[in-house]
């Protein structure tokens, strides 16, 4: 960090986005406009209920899908812009990836897992063996390594994923339900953990999810309902119980989801 | 909706599971349709020329046709139930009982089945039109032949069609009905845990597989001796069980090894292939073994039958150098459709046909030689040889091309030794005893062939002066290895000029060109009539080849087809990662390489060194066609890998 004109800088600045699905006749727009600005080293909740568009605008700003309109600023990178090819080594050394059902490749160890996304990487083999020890120091799975995926819980295996999508110290991670095939303990413990990556190595965390004690660990929070932005959240210095009681409101409003959490 | 209406929309809905099984189906029924067809026909190509006994000939080849074909539908059909398990699951899940299940697949199978029996029957009635004319390209029949269409096979086609639909059927059955409902579920999930093999005792099978195969590699070059059948034996167990050794624990040791040296920096190509084929590799080494050794089986006899064919003219006249030959004096009479020396002279006047004559001495000697000159195989001949002396001027003469040996010196002929000719050490002493005095001579050259036809033993080319001197003080009474009548021997020799007109030659001397008793003497007579053996052989053996190819080229494909749609997730979850179809594929094709690659690696050579033993047979060199015969099959082969490769792009890039 040797700017010191500004305190954070923006890593992800997404303008104007549009997405819409179907043929001319049957158009359906799934985004309708969203403007979002992410600072380096935020940790960002995106909610909303089913069919809010949340999914999609995580593909679309994680490049795995196109926009049909707008423009999506990575770092300095104008992705909207980029040929398939380009976006893909952008994304395989740019960004990370955790996923709600893990995608790990069964055939693979934990630790041959974690280390995928590096092997094509300019990342040699001494400094990539440094990077895997201190990740899974980090998220407790050092022991697991020599572990193949069917042998592992699903909290373990979300951490492996996790590993995975920190491992090339990506600029940005994107999350899509990271908690959604846990049970509440092992969720909480992966939060934590995130929340705790976030922090210690100033990673910068975009997650998907509808569920609002999982978005509480966040340091920011945006409500999506019907492709647009409804309205946003910051934890600041609250706790993060009273962030929790936050969202539950705003989600209350928003309808939908919040009687499951009651 | 009837049962009836759902196995309409469920076969509408499943094409593209349904092609593949349909496929294996249509192509069986064609396969042997033409088979049935060929050989219900034969008549019209045994009238056209009667020693031939084509009808034995296809109908073992179509029992081994019914045999591969059977094994590659049930196979297949395998393979398309466990891709429709959770299908076959979902049925039960929402109600219907098993009894319904089973019916549903039944009539599915019987509409399959019926289909697949009229669109093959059609295109074999095509196809055997032209299987006929490579078949009579083969052995060198070039009047047309009409196929007519054969009921008969018809039916037998349509019975043993029935026979196999009413297997896979069962098949389907035992499926439905011997199967949890959790474990249809789980049926696309399946896969083993590579396991950390036991060091030590997978260490040393490793090293036996290997060790196996090339004991029996070594073996197959020394197993000329009174052993032969269990030296065979022998070969084929070790490298058999070599083989299986070599799929079902070096390779997973040697992965396993490699992978652990990785310490987990694996990279995405060895992630793709390495651990890809570890997970799956117990699963796999029955079929790789099979077909591996299969693949030999089939290479081996595909090299040795076209290398017969390849090499008929050339073999032919090893054995037959002059194109007519006639035994003066004592030997055979004449049968009823053979004319003399004397007549065949004045008709191929008559007829305008050029030709040299002369008539060849053949001198018998015996005598010993130096020890040690022979491969093992002919160690009886070191003790007494005989062989006949042959004037090389008289040779000359009558139209062959021999050089003349030195004097005291003799270039040694024998074409069934043709074979070990490289074995055997040249010059050698051979010492003449049946002679006045004892004399010797050097064997400089060992030369192509026979220099008469139909001559058995060796014989030796020598100098006019040398044989002439022999002539005038052999003592035949001091040969007894050979009976009086064949110590000497004048054979009349007639070579023509023109050979376009040799096959009219042939019918002066022989009018029926049927007897047994030109066919070693009559050069054409006897090219004409292997070539039509070796046409037949090479036929079959190609036509069997065929139906090989395709279904082991097939089942890989099939296979793989499967492993792609189990690894798309994985192709999905890389691509999100940031990783471009063609890293992914890169790591595929090497996968694609050692599944399609090594069982034709260990396949070729091991059919290698089968030709190699068996080169005995043949007095040429047989590199030629036997390469080209294996090429070929390489080829086609790999048409399959291609298209496996096609097919895991389509995978891969719609991924995501």
């Amino acid at each position: 960090m040797n700017e010191t004109h500004t305190i954070k800088k923006t890593v992800l600045h997404a303008q104007n986005i549009r997405k819409s699905y179907g043929s001319r006749s049957n158009v359906q727009q799934v985004l309708k406009g969203i403007e979002l600005r992410v600072n380096e080293g935020e940790f960002v909740g995106i909610m909303g209920s089913s069919g809010a568009g949340k999914t999609t605008l995580l593909n679309v700003l994680a490049t795995i899908d196109r926009t049909t309109e707008g423009s999506i600023l990575i770092g300095n990178s104008d992705i909207s812009k980029m040929k398939d090819r380009e976006l893909s080594a952008f994304r395989r050394e740019k960004l990370g990836f955790i996923f709600q059902d893990y995608n790990l490749l069964d055939t693979l160890t934990v630790k041959e897992n974690i280390l995928l996304p590096v092997s094509l990487g300019k990342m040699n083999k001494k400094e990539a063996e440094a990077e895997f020890r201190a990740i899974a120091d980090i998220l407790g799975i050092k022991d697991l390594a020599h572990k193949y995926p069917h042998e592992i819980s699903g909290g373990q295996k979300q951490r492996t994923s996790a590993a995975r999508a920190l491992i090339n110290r990506p600029s940005m991670v994107f999350a899509d339900e990271p908690t959604g095939a846990l049970d509440s303990k092992s969720a909480s413990s992966l939060l934590g953990t995130l929340e705790d990556v976030n922090k210690k190595r100033d990673v910068t965390i975009m997650m998907v999810t509808h569920d609002p004690l999982a978005s509480s660990y966040c340091s920011r929070v945006v409500f999506l309902k019907d492709g647009t932005i409804y309205s946003e959240l910051y934890r600041g210095d609250k706790t993060r119980q009273a962030f929790f009681q936050e969202i539950l409101k705003v989600q209350g409003v928003l309808g939908g989801d919040s009687i499951d959490t009651i | 909706m009837t049962l009836f209406d759902l196995v309409i929309r469920s076969m509408r809905k499943n094409l593209k599971h349904y092609y593949l099984y349909f496929f294996a189906l249509i192509f069986s029924v064609v396969l042997y349709f033409v088979f049935a067809t060929l050989q219900y026909d034969s008549a019209v190509i045994e009238q056209a020329s009667s020693s031939m006994k084509m009808d034995s000939a296809f109908k073992v080849a179509g029992i081994l046709v019914l045999f591969i074909a059977g094994i590659f539908v049930i196979y297949a059909n395998s393979i398309f139930l466990r891709r429709r398990s959770s299908e076959i699951g979902l049925y039960q899940l929402i109600g219907l009982t098993k009894g319904a299940v089973a019916r549903l697949l039944f009539i599915e199978n019987t509409l399959l089945g019926a289909g697949a029996l009229v669109i093959g029957i059609g295109v074999g009635m095509l196809l055997s039109r032209v299987f006929l004319l490579i078949l009579m390209k083969l052995v060198g029949f070039n009047d047309i032949v009409e196929l007519s269409f054969s009921m008969g096979a018809v039916l037998q086609t349509a019975l043993v069609f029935v026979v196999i639909i009413a297997l896979t059927s069962i098949q389907m059955v035992f499926k439905v009905y011997r199967n949890t409902l959790l474990s249809l579920f789980n049926a696309d999930k399946q896969g083993e845990q590579p396991k950390k093999p036991k060091s030590g005792l997978s260490a040393i099978l490793a090293l036996l597989g290997i060790g196996l195969i090339v004991f029996g590699y070594w073996l197959s070059a020394h197993m000329l001796n009174e052993l032969l059948f269990f030296n065979m034996l022998g070969v084929l167990f070790s490298t058999i069980l070599g083989t299986y050794l070599l799929f079902r624990v070096t390779i997973s040791w040697v992965f396993y090894q490699v992978r652990k040296s990785k310490q987990g920096h694996l990279g995405l190509s060895n992630s793709l292939s390495l651990a890809s084929l570890m997970h799956r590799l117990k699963g796999n080494a029955n079929s790789l073994t099979i077909i591996t050794v299969l693949s030999a089986m089939t290479l081996a006899m595909l090299a040795g039958s076209y290398s017969l064919y390849y090499s008929t003219e050339k073999e032919t006249r090893y054995m037959i150098p002059f194109d007519f030959a006639f035994e003066e004096g004592v030997a055979t009479s004449l049968s009823d459709n053979e004319i003399s020396a004397v007549d065949f002279e004045v008709e191929l006047e008559e007829n305008g046909i050029d030709y040299t004559t002369g008539t060849i001495e053949l001198l018998g000697v015996e005598g010993t030689h130096e020890k040690g000159i022979f491969p093992a195989i002919f160690d009886m001949r070191e003790e007494i040889f005989n062989a006949y002396f042959v004037n090389a001027k008289q040779l000359q003469k009558a139209g062959l091309e021999v050089e003349t040996p030195k004097d005291g010196s003799v270039i040694f002929h024998n074409a069934s030794m043709m074979a070990m000719a490289k074995d055997i050490k040249i010059p050698f002493k051979m010492y003449i005893t049946s002679g006045e005095t004892e004399s010797v001579f050097t064997a400089v050259k060992y030369g192509e062939g026979d220099v008469v036809n139909a001559v058995w033993g060796s014989q030796l080319v020598v100098s006019d002066a040398d044989f002439e001197k022999y002539k005038r003080t052999m003592k035949p009474e001091k040969i007894v290895e050979m009976t009086p009548e064949s110590i000497v021997r004048n054979v009349r020799v007639f070579n023509i000029a023109d050979k376009d007109q040799l096959a009219i030659a042939s019918t002066i001397r022989n009018s029926n060109q049927d007897t047994e008793s030109s066919y070693g003497t009559d050069y054409y007579l006897t090219y004409v009539k292997s070539m039509q053996v070796n046409g037949l052989l090479i036929f079959i053996a190609g036509f069997l080849g065929l139906v090989f190819l395709i279904s082991t080229g097939s089942i890989l494909y099939f296979k793989q087809m499967t492993e792609a749609e189990q690894e798309k997730q994985s192709y999905t979850t890389l691509r999100q990662l940031g990783f471009t179809v063609k890293d992914i594929m890169r790591g595929i094709i090497r996968k694609q390489a050692f599944v399609f690659g090594l069982p034709l690696l260990i396949g070729l050579l091991h059919s290698v060194f089968a030709i190699k033993a068996a080169s005995f047979l043949f007095m040429s060199d047989i590199t030629v066609p036997a390469s080209i015969a294996m090429g070929i099959y390489a080829l086609i082969y790999l048409v399959f890998a291609f298209l496996t490769v096609g097919y895991y792009r389509k995978t891969v890039k719609a991924a995501l």
